[in-house]
């Protein structure tokens, strides 16, 4: 059952939310809050309707007229790594959106957050479901632009100098990425990132050109080390809904973005060649660089929220890494499906789950109780235990430990790599750092757990009891918190015993 | 049929029903404790009924699958003799577990916490030794870490437990890691992660033999590691912050056993290409066996922690058990491999008794400190009768059931191992017996001590008593049932349990432990003074024993330092090149900012001068011009003027003049038709 038109409302609805949340919110942050929920409800089922057809088909694809003198049109459409990212994006907004109706009560300007948050869907969810490369490079800048609102203006401390960051690092990736576009435009004169894979093939010296510089540009917004520095103080001082969604999506759509243009569009150009090969190698020592880079910090921070940004720019190492192990020799046509694509792919969706889930419930605990400081807590897990058990679901699972559900796609990365090395012997040091990182990425989370839920508290009024007159006595996080956390958790523990729905629904790009 | 239904129960009936426990803890504890004690005697009992089905398999294992990832990685159940036993030596030791738990955690809060993990736990250890394929023993062994963990730190507002907690989930994490890389590697090469298709690609000779190789050191990794093995051993000493219940169910049937398995598994599924194996992974296993053997013995000889005594006992016993696994080409084909799982079962049984024991001294003295005990004999009469069966099983004594296995084990090694290896393990039984012998001096004999005066302790309740009993009766009983497990495990030539008694061994054996005993009782007993100095803690040996070789100084003191202190190097390092850094050429940028702003713009000012000054100039000039201009219109009108004067008169000078003014603006209109035309 396939409802008509249904990429194209996935756009629509969102945009109407904009004025309708804002004056929703006028009249009650709520409402406004459940209506974008809805909205977000509402584009899961029109992403799940196309279910079918990518089943049959492999693709589902939506076309209208957009800009003719470009020859570009409005071109939408899900494959199965698409509608992998596009719906759990989506239940990471869902998440984030509930979050916020208790999360924000009393902030000033809820009308214009909850608007924001509305046009932030769109190219949230935009950017992983159009083959336009105008339209990518359209919602790619519009997840951009709300965000830095969002960050800047209901952020924590130096919130607008954190935002200010981001946008100016993610902008001059924007312009590589935007360089890289219009050289495909130039040589092809293709804007859909299809029809230019076929194209390129005969331009495999631009096209080196051009997949440094996409590949340069989407590395800023995945915050691979060197070029992650926007990334630990964004995510520390945004609020924890934006902070989810941050983390959750937007990084991930840089590495969607590899995915789907590097690797997929510009990269059969260059395949074969010593270029082609060294080009993979690299991204596996970036992956490996960010990766311990990200463990090691993380696992000296004292921020709740900044060792939580430091483990992202760690697992981003490993999503880096497992798109390094892409085939050498890559089907044209499409995204050369294997083990550690599918891994890859996999740990994109469940680190955003993952990942969300650990900044809500650090939200909730700073919500809670107004601290930040990992060293002045401890023995929360008696007093928020719903938050408690949240927040331990999540670290483990960052940690990667079955049953939860980054260790499965960490997993699969590994049995890629380990198909790889068997061919091609480089990937063999790469392979045996990453896995020791498994081992610090353990230890960043059980000292995350130790320091904030368990032994005694240490906070500086610890000497006299919690409960004495005036102090605000800890309490577990309000409904609506507790609601959009246990969604996440419930995502968590499914992906982990049982992802054959996502890791099926990724392998039906294989068959074109 | 039947075991098609329970082989698949047996694990899931306690990984589901753990979910239950906070559900059911609703309803009161009673419910709750009641519903736990059904669950693990229920699983006990599916696990018993499954002993037919795996001697009826024909030597064939049940191999059943169900879809799971995909159809080619299903999730499946492996019934072969191996399994089976692990199967029931973690269900019957979670019944004993549950029930002993009744009684010695009774005062503590948080049980449902508790109770939920024990169940997973038990779940997680049978699927684990259930699994019919790598990855999802591999899913279990992670699990089994996990509940370890989470039961190691259950008094989690304790510090020491949970850094304890950390610290066992980290080191073992380090052989997860390798085994990771053993089955991804075996499932690239091999595409499949079954056992039987493992075992099928061996037979075909598709698997290469160096792959062969580098997997089997991998998995001995992940075997290192959480069986508490050479260089990994430290660990299992610091799981004594545990609750002493979860110290009895970690040592005798889930975690630490997981190691043993693996290798004992792994033996199995490389049998055809074992001979590949011998040359060197073979050895390494036994070398590491013996070497931890020998050195866990020495340590259990020193600390005077109580649960102490036993970890470091069970380092040393699986050390006997990995060496004995590591001399699995004996005569009898597989008599290391029978010897090893043999002895399993029965340190199951006299560790398990040992740790019930010391959790209900603790709980009545209230210190694992042995140098505070003493004289406790009268007290505790029944523990220390009890006692006395278990350290008799430690040390290997008839008719207890380590004489038999433990027999064995020495056999093997006598017949497949190197002389020095012989010798440590004749050592290290002899050590046994001395630590031993040590462990119930310092606890029960002698005059009570002060500590003991004050407290006035009793014996410990019945319900913590009785499971305590059936281990010791099953210590006794144990070792006449190897006629019967050595069939039942397919062993070519079943050893008599006549020749336990008569072999060379045996004699050596009882020779070695005289001046053991002799030892002690010098430095227990007699107190003479050579002997206190060489306990004193200036001994350099003495040192060396109580920090335990310092590998834990080591691993804390230069692992971990290390690490913390190269990740805050890497901080600063980030604070210094990459907040530094952007810093800088930020402000370059600024200060080219200013820059442009200083000298462009100071120099467009200057250039606006000079033009504004030309252009005034040039206004001037036009000015000028204008003038010029005006003055020679002027010119013209007068004397037009004066010309229309002359003829017409003054009156009509007027329409003169704008006569004049229309034959200019046409003129002017003809010129500009002209200039555009052209």
């Amino acid at each position: 059952m396939t409802v008509p038109y249904s990429l194209l409302l996935v756009f629509i609805l969102p945009t109407l939310g904009v004025p309708l949340a804002y004056f929703a919110a006028k009249k009650s942050t709520k409402a406004a809050g459940i209506l974008v929920a809805l909205i977000a409800l509402a584009n899961i089922g029109l992403v799940l309707s196309t279910l079918p057809a990518i089943a049959s088909d492999s693709i589902y694809q939506e076309s209208y007229v957009w800009i003719p003198i470009l020859d570009a049109r409005f071109t939408l459409f899900v494959d199965g790594i698409s509608a992998s990212i596009a719906l759990i994006s989506l239940v990471l907004i869902l998440a984030a959106t509930l979050f916020s109706i208790n999360y924000m009560e009393g902030k000033k300007n809820l009308p214009v957050y909850y608007a924001l948050l509305s046009m932030l869907s769109i190219g949230l969810v935009g950017v992983f479901i159009t083959s336009n490369l105008l339209l990518f490079y359209f919602c790619w800048e519009l997840m951009l632009v709300p965000a830095y609102f969002i960050v800047g203006g209901w952020g924590y401390r130096e919130s607008y100098r954190a935002a200010f960051k981001l946008f100016i690092f993610t902008h001059a990736g924007a312009v590589f990425v935007l360089l890289g576009i219009g050289a495909i435009y130039m040589t092809t004169g293709l804007t859909d990132m299809f029809a230019a894979q076929a194209a390129l093939l005969s331009y495999s010296g631009i096209a080196r050109w051009i997949l440094i510089a996409l590949t340069a540009g989407f590395a800023v917004k995945m915050a691979i080390v060197p070029l992650h520095m926007w990334l630990p103080d964004a995510h520390s001082e945004a609020p924890a809904t934006m902070s989810a969604l941050l983390s959750g999506v937007i990084i991930s759509a840089g590495a969607y973005a590899i995915l789907r243009l590097s690797l997929g569009t510009v990269f059969p150009a260059v395949a074969g060649t010593e270029f082609g090969s060294s080009f993979l190698h690299g991204l596996a020592v970036f992956g490996v660089i960010s990766a311990f880079f990200g463990a090691f910090i993380a696992l000296v921070e004292t921020d709740i929220k900044r060792i939580i940004a430091y483990s992202s720019i760690a697992h981003m190492g490993y999503v880096m890494f497992g798109l390094s192990l892409y085939s050498s020799a890559p089907i044209v046509g499409a995204i050369t499906i294997t083990a550690a694509i599918v891994g890859t792919v996999l740990h994109i969706v469940n680190h955003a789950v993952s990942k969300g889930l650990f900044f809500l419930s650090a939200g909730a605990i700073m919500h809670q109780t107004e601290m930040r400081d990992i060293n002045e807590m401890g023995g929360l897990a008696g007093k928020m235990p719903f938050t408690g058990a949240s927040s331990i679901t999540a670290a483990l699972s960052i940690a990667g430990s079955p049953p939860f559900a980054c260790f499965v796609s960490e997993f699969l990365i590994f049995v890629g790599a380990f198909e790889i090395i068997s061919v091609d012997g480089f990937y063999t040091f790469p392979t045996i750092f990453m896995l020791i990182a498994t081992v610090l990425s353990l230890a960043y989370s059980l000292r995350f757990i130790y320091r904030v839920f368990l032994g005694q508290s240490r906070s500086k009024n610890a000497g006299q009891e919690s409960e004495s007159e005036g102090e605000k006595k800890v309490v577990d996080a309000p409904t609506f918190m507790k609601l959009a956390m246990g969604i996440l958790v419930i995502f968590v523990i499914i992906l982990g015993i049982y992802p054959a729905f996502f890791i099926n629904l990724i392998k039906t790009v294989a068959i074109i | 049929m039947l075991a098609d239904v329970t082989s698949w129960l047996v694990w899931i009936f306690p990984l589901v029903s753990s979910v239950f426990v906070p559900l059911i803890a609703r309803a009161g504890e009673k419910a709750r404790n009641a519903f736990v004690i059904g669950v693990t005697a229920v699983t006990a009992s599916l696990a018993l009924t499954l002993i037919p089905a795996a001697s009826s398999g024909e030597g064939g294992a049940i191999n059943l699958v169900a879809p799971w990832i995909s159809q080619a990685i299903t999730a499946g159940v492996y019934i072969d003799p191996l399994s089976v036993l692990f199967t029931c030596l973690v269900g019957f030791f979670g019944l004993i577990i549950a029930i002993y738990s009744l009684g010695y955690m009774k005062h503590e809060e948080n049980l449902t916490r508790y109770y939920f993990y024990l169940l997973l736990f038990i779940g997680s250890m049978i699927g684990l030794v259930i699994s019919d394929n790598f990855l999802q023993l591999f899913i279990f062994w992670e699990m089994v870490g996990l509940c370890s963990y989470s039961l190691i730190s259950f008094w989690n507002n304790r510090p020491e437990s949970v850094k304890a907690g950390n610290k066992v989930f980290i080191m073992t994490r380090i052989g997860d890691a390798s085994l990771l890389a053993a089955v991804g590697i075996l499932y690239a090469s091999l595409n499949t992660f079954s056992f039987h298709g493992t075992i099928t690609a061996i037979l075909n000779g598709t698997l290469p033999s160096s792959t062969l190789t580098v997997v089997a050191f991998l998995v001995l990794g992940g075997a290192i590691a959480k069986s508490a093995q050479l260089p990994l051993h430290t660990w299992l000493y610091s799981a004594m912050e545990a609750p002493t219940s979860i110290s009895a169910l970690l040592h005798a049937a889930t975690m630490v056993k997981a190691g043993v398995y693996l290798i004992a598994r792994f033996i199995l599924i490389a049998a055809p290409m074992i001979a590949v194996l011998e040359g060197s992974w073979l050895p390494t296993v036994a070398w590491i066996g013996v070497l931890t053997a020998f050195l866990g013995a020495t340590m259990a000889l020193y600390t005077p922690d109580i649960k102490g005594v036993l970890a470091y006992s069970t380092v040393s016993q699986l050390g006997f058990m990995m060496a004995a696994l590591g001399t699995s080409l004996a005569a009898s084909e597989s008599l290391g491999w029978f010897a090893s799982l043999f002895h399993t079962m029965s340190h199951a049984f006299f560790e398990g008794l040992g740790f019930l024991l010391a959790g209900g001294i603790i709980h009545a003295l209230g210190t694992r400190d042995m140098r505070l005990m003493g004289g406790l004999r009268k007290a505790m009469p029944v523990t220390y009768a009890l006692a006395i069966i278990m350290i008799l099983t430690t040390s290997g004594l008839p008719p207890f059931a380590a004489f038999f296995s433990k027999g064995l084990i020495i056999t093997s090694i006598t017949e497949e191992g190197s002389l020095l290896q012989v010798i440590l393990i004749y050592a290290t039984t002899a050590i046994t017996f001395a630590y031993s012998l040590r462990f119930v001096k310092l606890i029960f004999l002698g005059k009570e001590s002060e500590h003991l005066q004050k407290l006035h302790p009793h014996e410990a309740p019945k319900i913590m008593l009785a499971p305590a009993f059936v281990l010791a009766v099953a210590c006794l009983i144990w070792g006449f049932l190897e006629p019967w497990l050595g069939s039942y495990m397919g062993v070519a030539e079943v050893p008599s349990l006549l020749s336990s008694f008569v072999g060379l061994e045996t004699a050596i054996f009882a020779v070695i432990l005289i001046p053991a005993g002799l030892l002690i009782y010098a430095a227990y007993w007699k107190n003479y003074s050579i002997m206190n100095s060489l306990r004193s803690a200036s001994n350099p040996l003495a040192k060396l024993l109580s920090h335990g070789y310092f590998f834990d100084d080591f691993y804390e003191k230069v692992v971990a330092k290390g690490v913390m202190l190269f990740s805050r190097g890497v901080k600063f390092f980030e604070v210094v090149f990459l907040e530094i850094f952007p810093m800088v050429f930020a402000n370059m940028v600024i200060r080219f900012a200013g820059g442009v702003h200083k000298y462009f713009e100071a120099a467009a000012d200057q250039l606006l001068t000079v033009i504004a000054g030309r252009t005034v100039d040039s206004a001037a000039k036009v000015k000028t011009l204008d003038s010029l201009a005006d003055r020679f219109l002027d010119i013209i009108a007068r004397h037009t003027l004066r010309s229309a004067s002359r003829a017409e008169g003054s009156s009509s000078s007027l329409q003169h003049y704008l006569a004049a003014a229309l034959l200019g603006f046409i003129v002017l209109v003809i010129l500009l038709i002209i200039s555009v035309g052209v």
